[in-house]
């Protein structure tokens, strides 16, 4: 396994594609959508890019071990209007970041309990505690909370970096700087990879396999919350559909940075990448002049290419691994 | 093998149990619910859709495969059918949509066998694509009901509105195909064992192709009487519609990994979705309680179906040990 990666690891990854279609992108919106590149355009894409880039950060982590998660958007929801109800107190953003972290958290468990206990798929599992998010949601409040106060929406309005970078992109910055550290070297991880792979042979090398994909459950709830925290207090008004679609955006941009949903395999750079690519296309096709109406289709059509490319490439690889033993058999 | 068959009728009886059980507890609980007019024009006229698509749905999850872009398939052919039609007659927004429905069907189709990509992550890009394609062509406006639409969607035959006759008889046909023909038999084998099932002379790829694009010609069909009963859609009408579905078919016992599942079970789901979603709108009881109470069934028939397959995988097990054996000795 170690040398099989060292011998590909050339600089050839999707990763490197990925990059090189952004970068191709990026000097093409300079030269042709006038007035994309004007600070206030740009903030507001990096703030979009930075929720959504940490909540596919926990995303991928879950679907590195072969599951995932449907019920993030519900999620998403829940804990910003429960961060909205503790926000009207008038706490401060210390309290409620660790406090929405925690219930994303537990909401998150419950999810992977349900998984690893029942032995039910995870996409099934999920759908259901959607509906149960869902339900749930509307009848504590009456459809929104508002009237909130300063300093609930202190992270949006007043923390700015250099007094114009959103501060939510320095929280970002340390989840994914910290990401890239903990995926590459920790011992953690490497287990997350090898139940995505095989969870049977995990399970023979030592891996206590449920324990592990409820506490992945749990470090990605925490991630949820954090984004959940950020949409929140984007405004004084929180309803009780912020996080609806965001699961498909976050399983989106996983698989665009090159993750298989059949697990095993998946970096974060690739997340990274991808989340920041489909951030970009709503405001570039509002800045290139085409009409918002057709910012899904761009969507859909680039990961569709993406995947297609993707699959075409390991398709190579993989007939040059298994022309041996399929002459042998044939 | 007898075993199993015992084991699979009692499950489905089961199933029916529970409903005539919900069924009987909302009529005792509020006497409207049984007149015939209530059950007929809106217990289950508001499920004929949901319950149409789950029919080959339910064939696509038993090869082991997925789709998630048919609520938007209905959107897209619903779209475009419907501008054919304003602008060059009923005949033409009627081949119009059919032909939309069997080329997204068909495009899904072939990504999944040709490109050998996930059928959730190739769904999941095309349910985006036909979102947008959609969105953009029709500008964000509603598309309107034309004739044949109108016919679709109004008109009742003995008493019984059209569209609940269309869904029994497509409901026999799938019933049939499922549990009688060949080809029945075949969907099965893929779904518990794709690469035997190749061995063993089938035409997988064909086989999940055609899967794929019937299930896009019955979204179509469906899109008409959707089209024809709220005179009006919009692009964002089709979301969370695939979840809708997939709930159908896994309170019917199929199972989301492939291989297990029947036909019958499909529909005493659809049956008992319909009858809560209208019970409980009888019993007066807020919508948001009501997905409280389908996450909480679906939940319960996840955890029931989860213990009985559990077991039937033990008794498998013992079988699949034994037979080696003797393939051994002979």
């Amino acid at each position: 396994m170690v040398q099989e990666k060292k011998r590909t690891a050339s600089f050839l990854t999707t990763e490197f594609y990925l990059a090189i279609f952004l970068l191709a992108v990026l000097v093409f919106l300079g030269i042709f959508a006038k007035g994309f590149y004007t600070i206030n355009n740009v903030m507001s894409i990096l703030n979009t890019y930075s929720y959504t880039l940490i909540a596919a950060i926990g995303m991928n982590m879950i679907i590195i071990t072969s599951n995932i998660d449907v019920s993030t958007g519900a999620l998403v929801s829940v804990v910003c209007l429960a961060s909205a109800a503790i926000g009207k107190l008038g706490l401060p953003f210390a309290i409620l970041l660790p406090a929405a972290m925690v219930m994303g958290m537990i909401l998150s468990t419950i999810n992977g309990l349900f998984i690893t206990k029942t032995k039910i798929p995870a996409i099934v599992a999920t759908l259901a505690t959607t509906q149960l998010f869902q339900g749930v949601l509307p009848l504590t409040t009456e459809g929104s909370i508002y009237d909130l106060p300063a300093s609930f929406t202190w992270l949006a309005f007043e923390a700015k970096i250099f007094g114009m970078v959103p501060a939510s992109v320095l929280i970002c910055l340390i989840v994914t700087v910290i990401a890239l550290f903990f995926m590459k070297y920790s011992r953690f991880s490497k287990k997350l990879y090898a139940i995505g792979n095989n969870q049977h042979s995990a399970r023979l090398a030592g891996i206590n396999v449920e324990k592990t994909i409820v506490i992945t459950y749990a470090i990605a709830g925490a991630l949820f919350g954090i984004t959940a925290i950020i949409i929140a207090t984007a405004g004084q008004r929180v309803t009780t559909t912020m996080g609806s679609g965001l699961e498909m955006t976050l399983i989106a941009s996983v698989i665009l940075g090159g993750t298989s949903t059949a697990g095993g395999s998946g970096k974060v750079l690739g997340t990274v990448i991808g989340a920041l690519i489909l951030s970009i296309v709503s405001p570039a096709i509002n800045y290139l002049g085409i009409s918002p109406n057709w910012s899904d289709a761009v969507k859909g059509a680039i990961i569709i290419i993406s995947v297609v490319v993707g699959a075409s490439q390991q398709f190579k690889k993989k007939k040059r691994v298994i022309q041996i033993p399929e002459g042998g058999t044939l | 093998m007898a075993n199993k068959k015992k084991f699979k009728v009692t499950f489905n009886t089961l199933l029916f149990l529970i409903w005539i059980l919900i069924f009987v507890a909302i009529a005792v609980i509020s006497p409207a619910f049984l007149s015939p007019g209530y059950l007929v024009n809106v217990m289950l006229r508001n499920i004929v859709e949901i319950g149409m698509v789950a029919l080959p749905m339910t064939l696509i999850i038993i090869t082991g495969g997925i789709d998630l872009s048919v609520g938007n398939i209905m959107i897209l052919s619903a779209t475009l059918g419907g501008l054919a039609a304003a602008s060059y007659g009923s005949v033409a927004g009627i081949i119009v949509t059919l032909v939309t429905g069997l080329v997204c069907g068909l495009l899904n189709g072939l990504i999944i066998v040709k490109a050998k990509i996930s059928p959730m992550v190739t769904t999941l890009a095309t349910m985006y694509l036909y979102l947008g394609i959609s969105r953009g062509i029709s500008k964000g406006n509603s598309i309107y009901t034309y004739e044949f639409t109108t016919l679709m969607g109004t008109t009742s035959l003995f008493g019984v509105p059209l569209q609940i006759w269309i869904y029994i008889i497509l409901a026999v046909i799938f019933t049939i195909l499922l549990s009688k023909t060949t080809l029945g038999r075949k969907l099965y084998s893929i779904g518990l064992n794709e690469n035997a099932t190749q061995y063993a002379g089938i035409d997988i790829g064909k086989i999940k192709i055609i899967m794929y694009v019937i299930c896009g010609l019955v979204c179509a069909l469906a899109s008409y009487i959707w089209l024809g009963r709220f005179t009006s859609i919009k692009f964002d009408a089709g979301t969370n519609f695939n979840m809708k579905v997939i709930t159908i078919i896994v309170l019917g016992g199929t199972s989301i990994n492939g291989g297990i599942g029947s036909m019958v079970g499909t529909i005493i789901g659809t049956l008992i979705i319909a009858t809560l979603n209208s019970g409980l709108t009888v019993m007066n009881i807020p919508i948001d309680v009501q997905t409280i109470v389908h996450g909480s069934v679906l939940i319960v028939a996840l955890i029931g179906y989860a213990v009985i397959n559990n077991r039937a995988k033990k008794k498998k097990l013992i079988k699949i040990e034994a037979a080696p054996k003797q393939a051994a000795s002979m």
